[in-house]
Formats: structure tokens, sequence, C-alpha cells
């Protein structure tokens, strides 16, 4: 190719008339297969657009897709099944979207088979830690209501259990109740404290009530300890009526203390979801930690809520408490001291607070360690200690957060990247294109992109010039393509020449593109000739391709 | 009823737990940590006192040296655990808390499982004297309690109050955000402060000990007391905290005086829930008008 | 501005090529370039969240996550980071950066002075703040009265005075003004400015956001326009003197 411009001879000229061709000077010929190679070829590394399907789809469902069994008193479906169909194999699919239902139903069949798939000899150990764990994860899943459901973070909840344990066995020692009212007792006694202890709630901010429940288990400790009436000789109060009738034989009563267990485990259950799931719930949920300014600008009583859910709670600690008693015959101090609590919260943490699957799963795992690796000494509670530091400086939501956490960490990954490499020049966004249906659409405007960015290498100034000097007729092939191509483009917003007065004033509209709305005007300049302001109009048309 | 014993009792207190809430209340205020583990800090410095005592010299600068540099090095790794990898990630209040208490409960009964259950104790520091100020008989441990505690805490105010850390200090106490905007790395102030307030609970538990045990969780009592001043106090407020620890100070040794020891946490929380319902924000809500808005 | 009398070698103390931020999903800063040379003062304009203040949090190391080079005196400060915001500010604060944020941060418990003082923390600044803090205080006069109040109780002026004056106690090679007049009387506003106007710059550079252009007009060297994240304008004009 030559430096100098070529020239370009009209080649209709010569046969029309016997002067001179017109010419003009052009680009060199370039052909448009090379810039479309170049513009088109995939240099860059290429994204996956749309998602991944999370969910495992379920073929045929038949013609049940919207029919859903609903199971008595609630209007809760058993599975919440999403029904859809395929456009891509225009199949009929259904997606299990909620699959917990599945998880709990297992557990809960683990649990009950448990002392029959164990050994005999290990019923000693395990049996017992998971009667243990039933209980623990009861006061857990209570504590759970508090913390995460109503959002008051209350170290006391082993007040409460102790309180009351403490009380019904001195009530049934001095009185002689039998066993089955000492959890209704505990109840009321749980109530009474529960009261006494959430009236500080209202006043106090989330780390000093904190703070101040811790000392008011302490307080408990020490006064149960000092207490002659109490039993701080005997190391606790001893002497409770058991539910579990004297005839018999060991292994039978230790099948019944654990099945109790796992009776009062599954009110918890029930307890958390009548709480956490219905009215409550939802009112608790609309406010969360610093939004509760909005809650109540939407009417919502929250601290009422709070305080009604710390009260439910604190009546099924003493509950709890009382059944304690009745389990173990007693109570001790060691309900009161320290290294319960932290025990207790590390079982919180680690399952994840705000879910009753965390509160179980956490109570699972430390109770296990707890009680069943005794091998190791007090190595155990640094094992404990290390899951539950790991779980706090990793783990937004502990355990059964992991999948949420993996979740948002990921779509913030993704929105980060592709917000800082989408380059818009008219080609769809990755999310656009996973949202619109109209497939064509997206290759529509990729390949208008490419197309542009070919037209973007013909504007030189030679072509620019070749306008000027004719804007009307023949032209060489590059501006040809140019003007073709804007002659194409949509009405919305096309530039278009009106005529103020006939070849005197001639103004650049925008046209509005929609039948009876008048085209704008686009600057206030006037050409004095058709001539200018085709030219003015094609600059504006070069100038908004180069930008685009 | 010797109200002169009363008095110093309560002055030594006062003392001791007025440096863990002081420490206490530092920490939270300018990393907005509640540090649950300070109790396993003053386990491990009264621990490492003992090492000193035993295998390098029973001379009381020794001791109080080894006491206190524990105590920092307990508040450097409780920083590294705790602090730095969470400080700037979403609801770092409740999981510092957490996580401190992770630390509280792993490092207590790593000590357990180190130096076994059996109370170890330092050797006497202050020597054997008496003294007799108006009337009033003063033990030696009781004076020099008061005096190194006194001592160590006018030095760490004056500290805060003029050096160019102690200024950095403060203004990540009211600001982290225009703090790092100045060129205060959060990081590494953390760092500082945790050394100070470690070795603070270093020095009261080195003094504590002359009176209790060093064993594996005697740090829990002294820390839930610290809190409970630091709390009265209004938490991170350090006039608050000396007026908090006098306060219950006087009502320890008040109450042990006239009801008995057992009442004394009894009373003790009555006063603390009583001043809280009075005062949400403690006593520092009168002394500071400053830290409105 | 091209003067004899500034014909001293100059150089770029700010240097920034494709820079992108945002916070989030949101990207506010598309592929940006602009440099700045010693002794300038530059004024950016434009509205409200077209991202001003986004560029001069990137710059500090403030944003959610941002992509791209940005060089101060030469050292690069910018990197590629996604989490974090602030947590290398200081560094790039101890490179010679001076950032008078919008809304004051300020520092409620410390007196005016102590307030000064905490605007020196970079090691050099500290040993000689009292001469600074004298320069400081001959531009905002007012504040010599109040050197002992704390900074809580001072009216809306007085603490943008105090947060301005703290960002020009530091050491810094580059001063990131953004909307000094933001929320201010008129009057004010326009003092504030001035006095801004009136700071000896030396061999630094100072960028100053506004969303008033009459208020710069024609008294900073060069003033570049910001739309929607993009710079327009004379955004990376080579230096008077090469």
């Amino acid at each position: 190719m030559s430096e100098t411009a070529p020239i370009w001879i009209d080649p209709l000229g010569d046969y029309e008339t016997k002067v001179d061709a017109r010419s003009a000077p052009t680009n060199a010929f370039l052909p448009p297969q090379v810039p479309w190679d170049e513009t088109t070829s995939f240099k860059a590394k290429l994204h996956r657009i749309g998602r991944l399907r999370y969910y495992y789809k379920w073929p045929g469902h038949g013609s049940r897709l919207w029919w859903r069994t609903r199971y008595w008193p609630t209007r809760r479906r058993v599975l919440d099944i999403r029904g859809e169909y395929n456009r891509k194999t225009s199949r009929r699919e259904k997606t299990i979207v909620d699959k917990r239902p599945i998880w709990w139903a297992m557990a809960f069949a683990l649990f009950a088979v448990l002392p029959f798939i164990l050994p005999q000899d290990t019923w000693n150990t395990v049996l017992t830690a998971a009667a243990l764990m039933c209980i623990y994860g009861s006061i857990n899943l209570a504590w759970m209501l508090i913390i995460g459901t109503a959002g008051i973070f209350s170290l006391a909840s082993y007040a409460v259990v102790g309180a009351a344990a403490y009380a019904t066995t001195y009530a049934a020692i001095q009185l002689g109740l039998p066993w089955w009212s000492l959890p209704l007792l505990g109840s009321v006694i749980g109530l009474v404290f529960g009261v006494v202890i959430a009236l500080p709630a209202l006043k106090l901010d989330g780390l000093y009530y904190a703070l101040l429940t811790l000392g008011i288990v302490e307080l408990c400790r020490v006064y149960v300890i000092q207490s002659g009436e109490l039993g701080s000789a005997t190391g606790g109060l001893f002497g409770a009526p058991s539910y579990v009738p004297d005839w018999l034989s060991p292994p039978l009563r230790q099948m019944t203390l654990y099945y109790a267990s796992f009776a009062l485990m599954i009110i918890a259950l029930f307890v958390y979801r009548f709480v956490d799931g219905k009215r409550l719930g939802r009112l608790l949920k609309m406010a969360p930690e610093k939004k509760e300014a909005f809650a109540e600008a939407c009417g919502i009583d929250f601290y009422r809520a709070r305080i009604n859910v710390f009260l439910i709670s604190s009546t099924f600690l003493g509950f709890t408490g009382g059944f304690y008693a009745i389990h173990f015959g007693g109570a001790s101090p060691n309900l009161f001291s320290f290294d319960t609590v932290l025990l207790s919260l590390s079982m919180l943490v680690i399952g994840g607070i705000g879910r009753s699957e965390g509160a179980v799963l956490g109570t699972v795992i430390v109770v296990f360690i707890d009680r069943v690796m005794i091998g190791i000494g007090p190595l155990r509670y640094v094992l404990i200690g290390a899951i539950m530091l790991g779980v706090v400086l990793f783990l937004r939501g502990g355990i059964f957060g992991i999948k949420t956490q993996f979740r948002i960490w990921r779509a913030k990954k993704q929105s980060e990247n592709r917000s800082s490499r989408a380059e818009k020049g008219g080609e769809m966004l990755p999310e656009e294109a996973t949202e619109t249906d109209n497939k064509d659409e997206i290759y529509r405007r990729r390949f208008d992109k490419a197309q542009r960015d070919f037209l973007k290498c013909l504007v030189t100034d030679t072509v620019i010039e070749e306008h000027r000097t004719r804007p009307l007729g023949q032209h060489s092939e590059a501006l040809e393509r140019l003007l073709i191509y804007f002659r194409g483009q949509t009405q919305v917003d096309k530039y278009a020449i009106m005529v103020l007065e006939d070849f005197k004033a001639y103004r650049i509209v925008g046209l509005s593109g929609r039948r009876g709305t008048p085209p704008r005007v686009v600057e206030d300049r006037t050409y004095p000739n058709a001539n200018e302001a085709y030219h003015a109009l094609f600059l504006r048309r070069v100038q908004d391709l180069m930008e685009s | 009823m010797d109200f002169g014993l009363v008095i110093t009792n309560a002055i030594t207190l006062a003392c001791i737990y007025g440096t863990l809430a002081i420490g206490l209340s530092i920490t939270w205020s300018s990393l907005g940590l509640v540090n649950m583990a300070y109790g396993f800090i003053f386990a491990l410095s009264g621990y490492g006192a003992w090492l000193a005592s035993l295998y390098i010299s029973s001379s009381a600068p020794v001791i109080f040296a080894a006491g206190i540099l524990t105590g920092a090095l307990g508040g450097i790794v409780v920083c590294l655990c705790a602090f730095i990898p969470i400080h700037d990630k979403p609801s770092f209040p409740i999981r510092g808390l957490t996580a401190a208490l992770a630390i509280s409960l792993a490092g207590n009964e790593l000590l357990m499982w180190i130096f076994g259950p059996r109370a170890k104790s330092l050797p006497q520091l202050f020597g054997f004297w008496k003294v007799n100020i108006f009337g009033v008989v003063v033990t030696s441990d009781k004076a020099g309690t008061v005096v190194s505690a006194l001592f160590l805490l006018t030095l760490v105010l004056l500290w805060m109050r003029s050096s160019r850390r102690g200024l950095e200090i403060r203004a990540m106490m009211m600001n982290p955000h225009a703090a790092s905007i100045v060129g205060i790395g959060v990081r590494s102030t953390s760092i500082y402060v945790m050394i100070m307030t470690g070795g603070l609970a270093g020095l009261a538990a080195v003094v504590l000990a002359q009176t209790y045990w060093i064993s594996p969780f005697s740090g829990i009592t002294p820390m839930i007391k610290g809190l409970s001043i630091a709390l009265v106090g209004g938490l991170g407020s350090v006039p608050g905290a000396v007026a908090g620890a006098l306060l219950l100070g006087v009502n320890e040794a008040l109450t042990a005086a006239l009801l008995g020891g057992q009442y004394v946490l009894i009373t003790q929380f009555l006063l603390i829930i009583l001043i809280l319902i009075l005062r949400p924000r403690g006593i520092a809500g009168i002394l500071d008008r400053a830290r409105e808005a | 501005m091209n003067k004899p009398e500034h014909a001293v070698q100059r150089r770029i103390v700010l240097d920034v090529n494709g820079l992108s931020a945002g916070w989030g999903p949101v990207r506010v800063i598309h592929d940006l370039d602009l440099k700045v040379s010693s002794g300038e003062r530059v004024g950016i304009v434009g509205l409200n969240g077209h991202g001003k203040s986004t560029l001069f949090q990137a710059i500090a190391g403030l944003t959610g996550w941002q992509r791209g080079s940005i060089l101060l005196e030469g050292h690069q400060v910018g990197r590629t980071r996604s989490q974090g915001p602030g947590r290398y500010t200081h560094l790039v604060v101890r490179r010679g950066l001076a950032l008078i944020p919008q809304g004051d941060e300020i520092f409620h418990g410390l007196t005016v002075e102590e307030h000064l003082d905490s605007g020196a923390f970079t090691r050099r600044a500290w040993s000689e703040r009292s001469e600074r803090k004298k320069k400081v205080l001959a531009i905002f006069q007012p504040l010599q009265k109040l050197m002992k109040v704390p900074v809580g109780r001072l009216s809306g002026g007085e603490r943008r005075m105090v947060a301005i004056g703290r960002g020009l106690m530091a050491d810094a090679s580059l001063f990131l003004v953004d909307e000094p007049s933001l929320g201010l009387a008129p009057k004010i506003g326009k003092a504030v400015i001035e006095a801004l106007l009136a700071v000896e710059l030396g061999d630094s550079a100072m960028v100053i956001a506004e969303q008033n252009v009459g208020l710069l007009e024609g008294r900073v060297d060069r003033i570049i326009g910001m739309h929607a994240g993009k710079l327009k304008g004379e955004a990376s004009v080579l230096l008077p003197h090469a």
C-alpha cells in the first residue's frame, strides 16, 4: 500500500459525459474481510454467560405441577417443590427448593433407632452422652430463640435452667411433689425468673446486657456454692424424684432416659419452630440489628415481640430445668459455671446462630468431643475452643452458614469481575444476557458491535473531507459503507434535518421514533444550505459511532 | 467494726479491680473488642511470674517484670487471634466477643493441661511490715498493691495523654475510619493497645497473687469483677472506671464487714443493676459530656 | 499554567492509569487516567454521584474494590484489591497523601490542638508539628482562640476548618480535598475555598473536588469535569515543563 491516499474515480462518470470523471482521494483499499477477521476473532478470554444449575431437576411430574400436599394444622407443604417448564428440552421438571425436611427426617430416624444400632457395651458412654446432648440441645434451642430470634445477647440461660432445677428439687424435697409436676413448676419459676432478668434488657444495649447476664450467672453460682440449704456441702442438691420406674432393668432404664430426653428435644424443636417461624419470629425478622428504627416506623413493636420471645424461651428453659431435676435427680452448681456457659455458647456458635439445625448439630459435635473423647483429657476443651475460634474467624453463620456465605462470596467475586471487565460497547452484559428471553438480541448486539468496530477503522480525515466536498451522490467504498450503516439505524433518536426556510435555514433534530411525538432539537445552530447541514449531521453520527 | 480495715481493704480491692477494669475499658473503646480472654491473660501472667520466681529469681522486680511481660505476650496472642483477622468484618463486636471467649476456653484448659489443677503461690513481694497512718494499720501487701497499681496506672494514663502513641490510641477510640485517613494503622495500633492492657492484667495478676492463688481458672472471677466495674463506669471511660472501682471496692469491703463474705457478689450485682437501670451508659454518662454524638 | 518562575523541574506527583473502582457489583469509576504534577492546583467538577469522592477514596484505598495503577510519587499505591476497604490507607497516607474527606470525619473528643497534631502523625511531620500548626493557624485565624476546645462542640464551619487544617498539617505531596464547601453557608464555604487557594503548595499538589464550578473557575491551574465515572477535559495533560 502506498503512503499517499489513492484516488477514487467515479465509475459512472465516464459514460455520462465527456468531461473528466469525478474523483476524490479516499482510503487505501482494505478488503473488508481483514478488519472483520480482526474484530471478530477471539483474542480476549471468553467468560461464561448465564447461571450454573444449583439444583437437581427431577424429571416428569406429570400433571401434578400445581398439586401440593399441605398438612394440618398449618398451610405448609411437606416439601417445597417448584414445577417449571424447560424451554430447552420442552419438558416439565420439578425442583425440590428446600431439602431441609428430608435431612430432618433422616436425622430423626437416626436418633430414634440409635439404641438399636449401637452395641450394648457402648450404651453407658454413648447413650448417656446422647441423652445429655438432647437436654443440652433443648436448652440451646431455647437460647437460640433469645440470641437468634429475639436478638438479645443474653448469657443467663443457664441461670434460668439452674434456678428452676434448684427450686424444683428443693420444693420436691420439702413438699414431696410427684415427678411430673416438677417441669410444670419449673416453667412457672422460669417465667418469673425470665421477667426479672428481662427488665434490664429493656434499657440496656447488647453488650452491656451480655456482661450483666454473665454477672447474674456468676452471682447464682456463688450463692449456690455458699448456701448450706442448697447443698454446698454435698456439691449439689439431690433428692428429686425420677421419672424412671424403679422396676426397670438397667438397659431399659438407659433407654427410657434417652427417649425421654429425645422427646424433650422434639418439644424444644416445636417450640422453636412455632416461635421463630410464626408471627413473633416474622415480626422480629423485620427488625434485624441496626434496622430497628425502620421496623418501628413500619409499626412493629419489636420491643414487645423481643420480650415475648424472651419470656416464652425462659418458660421453656424453666421446663428444661425441671426436667433436668427429674433426669439427674437434682441439680449441681456446675450448671452455673462459666465453663458450662462457654461450652454451650460454643455449641451455638459452631452450629450457626439463628437456625435450629445449627443448635442441634453444634450440640452433637461439642457433646461428642466433650463426653465421648474423654481419653484426651483437658485437651478436648482446647480442641473445642480451637474449633470455635476457627468458626468465628472464618464463618459468618457457623457450619450451616457455609453455603450462604460461599454463595455471597461467589456472587461478590462474579459481579466484581463482571463490572470490571464488561466492555459495554453495546454488547449485552452477562447479567442482561441471562435475563433476556429473546436470545437473538444477544447475537444481534454482538454483530452490531463487531460491525461498529469495523466501521470505526474506516473513519479517516480523507473520508470526512470527501463527504464535506460531496455529501450526496456516488461515494468511495469506505464512505458508502458508513452511510449505509447510518441509514439503517433505528428511528429512535435518529438524526434528521429540519427545513426552517427553504434554501436558507436548516437545523439538525433527533427523531423521537414515536408517532405523534415531535422531534427534539439537538443543537441551536442553523445551517445556511442543505449540504452544510448534511455534513454536520454526518459528523454528528461519526462522533456517536466513535464514542460508542 | 474497724473502719480503718474497711477503708484499706476497699482501696486495695479498688486498685486491683480498677486496673483490670481500665484495661478492659481501653480495649473496648479503642478496638471495640470486649476482651473476654482477659481472665486467661490474667492466669497466664500469674504462671509466667511463678515460673520466673522458680527459675530466675524471686526478687520483686523480676517477678513483676515477668508477670507484665507474659501479660503483654498474652495480649499479643489475643490481638492476633481475635482482633486482626475479623476487625473489618461484619458484626465484629459479637464475633470478637465470641472469639475471645473461645481463646479463654482453650487457653484456660491448656494451662490446666500444662500446669495441672494444683494452685501455685508467689513469694511475698513486699516483705512483712506494717505502718500506722493516722491510727490505721496498713500491712505491707496492701501498701505495695496500692502503690504499684497506682504507679503503673498513672504511667499508662500519662503516656496516653501526652505521647504520640497515646494520641494515636485515643484517636482510634473516637473514630477508627478517620484514624486510618490520618495515617494510623488500625492493626499496628491494636497491637500496642493489647500489649498495654495485657501488661496491666499481668500487674494485677502478680499483685492479686499475694492474696489469692494462681490456678488455671483464677482469672475468671477477677475478670468478671473487672467487667462489672467497667460496666458501672461506662465502657470506654477511664475516669468512669476509676469511680466504678472505688464504688465497688467500698461496697465489697463494707458488705464483707457488715453482712459477711458470701453476700459480696449479691450486693455488688444489685448495685450494678441499680446503676445501670438509672444510667444505662454507666457513671461515665455523667462525667463525660464530649462523648455524645 | 506555564509561568516562568515555576520553571523548576516539575515532577508528576500523581499518575493514575486505567483505574476502575467500585463497591460490590457497582462500578463507579471507569478506566480513568489522571496526571497531576507538583505545584499544581487541580479542580475536579462534577455532579453528585458521578464518582468524585470515589476517585479520592480509590486513591486512598478506601473503596470496595479497585483495579489499575496509581503511582504516588513514583510508588505504586493502587493494587488490585477486592476487600478490606481502608486496610492499606495508612500506608498510602505515609507515602505522602493527605485526604480531606467529605463529611468531617473528626475525632469528637479531642481538642482542636490535639486534632491538628493528629494530622501530623507521619513520623517526619510529627517532629516539626509546632511550625506546621503556626502555618495552619495563620490560614484559619478563627481557630486560634479555640485550641483547647473539644471538636465535638464546634460549629459546622469550624469543624470543616479543623478537618481541613488537619489535612494541611500532614507532610504530604498530594492533598485531596473533597467538597470543601459542602453543607456550609455560601459565605463560609467561599471563605474556606479562599483559604484553601491561599495555601502555599511549594512542591506538593492539590486536587479539589467541587460541585460548584463558579467557586473554582479561573483560580486553579486547570479544571477537569467528571461525568459518569470518567474525566472530561485535560485529565492527562503533560507537564508544562519536561
